[in-house]
């Protein structure tokens, strides 16, 4: 651990610059928090998934590193980063994971291509049915005579003369 | 028998949607063990406050930058987070037996104004590696961090060569240890 100590003449500044250091970062932090957001934030954050929520965007949640990092993407746009730079920043750390729309590459695209398969099968498989359907319509059904006069019979008992011809 | 096959589609989409219902309940919570995007490729540097007790070695701050050269463990920690108290006493006994080799720092991250939490934590342990405070989480956002406990282990040119998702074990320190010593 020796190899990370402080020259003296830099250590024997410090305890004078502490205080100085102190207020500027609790008045930098008071400024940061009590900012309101530029509405493109939660937008940009509605499209990046929360690091420690289940199911929630950055936009969305109330989680503490949720609003760091709004702080963050608010920073960002304050420095002139558009909304892909901003998702790229993201990106860049966390990996597509981050992204709630993934990007249509790799095994992304099965997320894309996947629904609209099934969507284009569904309509065949239900085309498929109909067809099958209206053709069976259509071919007479060869009934037997005999079975067709009990029938008739037991409709007639059940129903009366008139009922069937 | 035409009446069996006609079952058959039928069958299979039942089994296929009770298939995909068990494994909704039975995978448990989702999987944060997702590979860093810093893998093999060098960590992003800090400077960040110290904790009271390491300033007579480091000074007010720790900076990454002056322990480039070494391999690192980088762990990240929280004072409300259980499995950070489970996995301490293994990362300070990896620090006694490799701190010569291997440069350790403990971070308390997503922990915002815990400070005297981090220090009671720190005590409990008696942690005798630099601990530093990443009060606004903005390192851990550029490790892409996903939660805590998390611990990356860096070798000496800075490259990532695995991070860990999780409370560390003895043998999860040996190993990866031993790796970063090879």
């Amino acid at each position: 651990m020796t190899g990370l100590r402080l020259a003296p003449a830099r250590r024997a500044r410090l305890p004078a610059l502490l205080p100085a250091l102190l207020v500027a970062a609790l008045l930098a932090t008071a400024a940061a928090q009590d900012r309101p957001l530029d509405p493109r934030v939660f937008d940009i954050g509605r499209e990046l998934r929360c690091p420690t929520c289940v199911a929630e965007s950055v936009g969305e949640s109330n989680a503490a590193i949720a609003r760091e990092m709004r702080a963050l993407i608010q920073e960002q746009l304050d420095a002139g980063a558009d909304r892909r730079e901003v998702l790229g920043f993201f990106q860049e750390r966390y990996g597509d994971w981050i992204l709630l729309n993934p990007p249509m590459r790799g095994m992304n695209l099965l997320v894309w291509l996947l629904p609209v398969a099934g969507a284009v099968v569904g309509l065949l498989v239900l085309a498929r049915l109909l067809q099958r359907w209206r053709r069976a319509a259509e071919i007479p059904v060869d009934v037997d005579s005999a079975e067709l006069d009990r029938v008739r019979t037991e409709m007639q008992d059940q129903l009366g003369d008139g009922a069937v011809r | 028998m035409s009446q069996i096959r006609r079952l058959v589609p039928v069958v299979a989409v039942v089994a296929g949607l009770t298939a995909l219902f068990l494994f909704g309940l039975l995978r448990g919570s989702p999987d944060r063990n997702i590979p860093s995007n810093l893998l093999n490729r060098p960590v992003p540097d800090f400077d960040l406050p110290l904790f009271e007790r390491y300033m007579s070695d480091f000074g007010p701050r720790l900076s990454l930058a002056e322990a480039r050269g070494r391999p690192l463990v980088i762990n990240f920690w929280a004072s409300w987070c259980g499995p950070c108290y489970e996995e301490a006493p293994h990362l300070q006994r990896a620090w006694l037996d490799h701190g010569e080799e291997v440069f350790f720092v403990g971070i308390q991250t997503q922990d915002r104004d815990a400070r005297a939490a981090g220090r009671a934590f720190i005590e409990r342990f008696d942690l005798g590696f630099p601990n530093v405070i990443d009060d606004d989480s903005r390192v851990s956002i550029a490790y892409g961090l996903f939660g805590v406990p998390e611990t990356f282990f860096v070798r000496a040119d800075g490259t990532l060569q695995h991070k860990f998702v999780g409370p560390v074990t003895e043998s999860v320190m040996r190993e990866q240890i031993g790796a970063l010593l090879r």
